[in-house]
């Protein structure tokens, strides 16, 4: 697995030096055109976008996935399986799939928005192609990603512990953040690392459900890919991306191996 | 029905983690890939230069007879079905379809070593396909419909992107205007400038097509079609960042937006008008103009790829294909006119709430087309189109 994750990765770096054809295929080359366009403003604004996006996104997701999952580990009985089940099989759509489907029953005369038309929301009110609207696919695509981790870090966790706080006079929320938060720490880390991933390259939500002020990093490289047919000027953009994201994971590898370093001692 | 929406590729989901003994570095493995999958797919293709067009075209002609199946290479739904398998009936041959969903995605296909007999690029890719020497000459003599075209459409004796249609033969035309509801808009003055119309606030769009929104610019300020001068495209970036507050989206799905209410005023292309009419509950609530400053046309050819297996059958085809009887089933399926006298007025009858479709002899010679400029125009043009959907 990581002999072709790194040997297309060094394909990509490679790439972001060359060239095109006439045909628009790539050539490998030693030109820095493609690294200087980089510095247009215009992908400063968009990548910054991108990460305010993603960020919500992913607290977005904690702040729903995490009392879906501690329901779920926590006080579901037999229903345990079934209720997971419930939040994973639409998942097995395809994201691309389930964006259309969004984009139709969210549309201005869509099922959702005649209802509340109906109800006395101002006409003016739409939900497709709107900032709020790219979020809500961001949620909704990645979402899963969050509830899983915290799920098996709940259902981990041994409960006596709660009950222990409880015995030791700890009213329900001093409980709640002295036990189950630091016990749930590291699954919510790995949910907000799985989701921002993505929500940060992803170019649907934003094309299905944006309007024009609503691109991300992840359309433009598309576009370079797709539509303006230069494979290099998309491959420097994929690095700038990587980069961006490689200092986040630094972190995030940090924190954990610190962690870990904790819970051996 | 064709549809020209670029459709996003998308990567599936990563299948979910589950808990195990190690939990945690079974999480950070996960992340690190889904880290990945954020990368866009990319396999580099390799490519050898394609020999000089004139190689090419010094082979012996192409004969047109049954040599094996046709290899068809087409937009989905770009052609009626019952057309194609008469095509296999008659001739006892099978074709073997695969689609593509841009030019792009086609290019690239034929560059990864695919061979197909018979592929419909548009004018522009047409162009660069063969002077990349990589489409047959055609015998355009044995076309027994051909004078049908070339005797009726002169613009197609000589249009810009293949002196004398040596290399291809026009297989439809449409044009770019400005689709709406009258409904909610009433009538419309015939000028670009009505994408500015105060009602739509909100429920304007563009389409996402760097050329299309670059040419409703600089038509407007009177650069032509296709503008590539720096100072040109600064304006033309102003122009659309100036309607930008107004606009929705850019968004090539001008089908859709109009039919599901999202757009009441939309750029639009001619065959995706004539689909929203004949899907429309009501068809007379849209409208379809023309610019007076002028509507970019277009056209899709029939091509035969310089490696096609089978390019006598790819012949025989085209020829199938120029039959009155073939042509009018084909533009009453995709909605698109087609450059073959005798069908004009099948396609006026299909749109006829909807005039401004037809796309006339004066309209192909005002000859407002998309064509290649050097790479540094086309880099000039990438950049200024970047900085608009930036915005």
């Amino acid at each position: 697995m990581s002999v072709f994750f790194i040997a297309s990765l060094l394909l990509v770096a490679a790439l972001s030096f060359g060239t095109t054809n006439d045909l628009g295929n790539a050539y490998f080359g030693h030109s820095l055109a493609n690294i200087e366009a980089l510095a247009d403003p215009a992908y400063r604004t968009v990548l910054l976008r991108s990460l305010a996006y993603a960020v919500l996104t992913s607290a977005i997701c904690l702040v729903i996935a995490y009392p879906v999952s501690y329901a779920i580990a926590l006080h579901s009985g037999r229903y345990k399986n079934a209720l997971i089940a419930m939040v994973v099989v639409p998942f097995f759509a395809n994201y691309l799939v389930r964006m259309y489907g969004w984009s139709t029953i969210l549309s201005d005369q869509g099922p959702v928005l005649s209802l509340l038309y109906r109800l006395g929301v101002p006409r003016s009110f739409h939900i497709v192609n709107t900032g709020p609207g790219v979020v809500a696919g961001l949620v909704y695509g990645f979402a899963v990603f969050m509830v899983l981790p915290l799920y098996a870090a709940m259902e981990r966790m041994d409960t006596s512990l709660i009950e222990a706080g409880r015995d030791l006079y700890g009213g329900p929320l001093r409980t709640f953040l002295k036990v189950t938060v630091p016990a749930t720490r590291q699954g919510a880390l790995a949910g907000i690392v799985l989701v921002f991933l993505p929500a940060m390259g992803d170019f649907v939500s934003a094309q299905l459900m944006g309007g024009p002020n609503q691109i991300m990093i992840g359309n433009l490289i598309q576009e370079q890919f797709y539509g303006g047919q230069n494979w290099p000027q998309g491959d420097a953009l994929t690095m700038l991306l990587m980069a961006v994201l490689l200092i986040g994971m630094a972190g995030y590898l940090r924190r954990a191996r610190k962690d870990e370093a904790e819970a051996v001692r | 029905m064709r549809r020209r929406t670029r459709s996003p590729l998308s990567s599936p989901p990563p299948p979910p983690p589950r808990s195990g003994p190690d939990r945690r570095s079974l999480l950070r493995a996960a992340a690190a890939g889904s880290l990945g999958l954020t990368l866009t797919g990319c396999a580099y293709i390799p490519h050898a230069e394609s020999d000089a067009a004139a190689a090419v075209d010094a082979e012996p002609p192409l004969p047109m007879e049954v040599d094996g199946p046709l290899v068809y290479f087409n937009w989905a739904d770009y052609i009626d079905p019952t057309v194609k398998a008469g095509f296999s009936e008659e001739y006892g041959v099978e074709v073997i379809e695969s689609n593509f969903d841009s030019m792009e995605s086609m290019i690239a296909k034929m560059d990864a070593g695919n061979t197909y007999d018979i592929i419909f690029p548009s004018a522009k890719w047409t162009q660069l396909l063969w002077q990349g020497g990589q489409l047959h000459k055609l015998p355009l003599h044995l076309l027994r419909n051909g004078d049908a075209v070339f005797a009726h459409y002169g613009y197609f004796d000589n249009p810009w992107y293949d002196p004398g249609s040596a290399h291809s033969v026009p297989f439809t035309m449409y044009k770019t205007g400005i689709g709406w509801r009258k409904d909610k808009l009433g009538e419309l003055t015939g000028s670009w400038r009505d994408m500015w119309d105060g009602t739509a606030t909100g429920r304007a769009f563009l389409l996402d097509d760097r050329d299309e929104v670059l040419g409703f610019a600089s038509l407007q300020l009177g650069c032509g079609a296709y503008a590539v001068g720096h100072e040109q495209l600064d304006r033309m970036a102003s122009l659309v960042q100036n309607l930008r507050p107004r606009l929705r989206a850019f968004d090539s799905d001008d089908y859709d937006n109009l039919l599901n209410g999202d757009a009441w005023l939309t750029q639009a292309w001619s065959g995706d008008m004539t689909s929203v009419v004949q899907q429309a509950k009501d068809p007379s609530v849209y409208g379809f103009e023309a610019a007076k400053e002028g509507a970019p046309v277009n056209t899709d050819c029939y091509a035969i790829p310089a490696n096609a297996q089978h390019p006598g059958t790819a012949m025989l085809f085209i020829d199938y294909m120029l039959r009155p009887e073939n042509v009018a089933r084909n533009i009453a399926y995709i909605g698109y006119p087609m450059p073959v006298h005798g069908s004009e007025h099948g396609y006026e009858q299909l749109v006829s709430t909807l005039p401004d479709c037809v796309v006339t002899e004066q309209d192909l010679a005002a000859n407002l087309v998309f064509t290649n400029g050097t790479p540094a125009q086309e880099a000039a043009r990438d950049a200024c189109w970047t900085n608009i959907q930036a915005g």
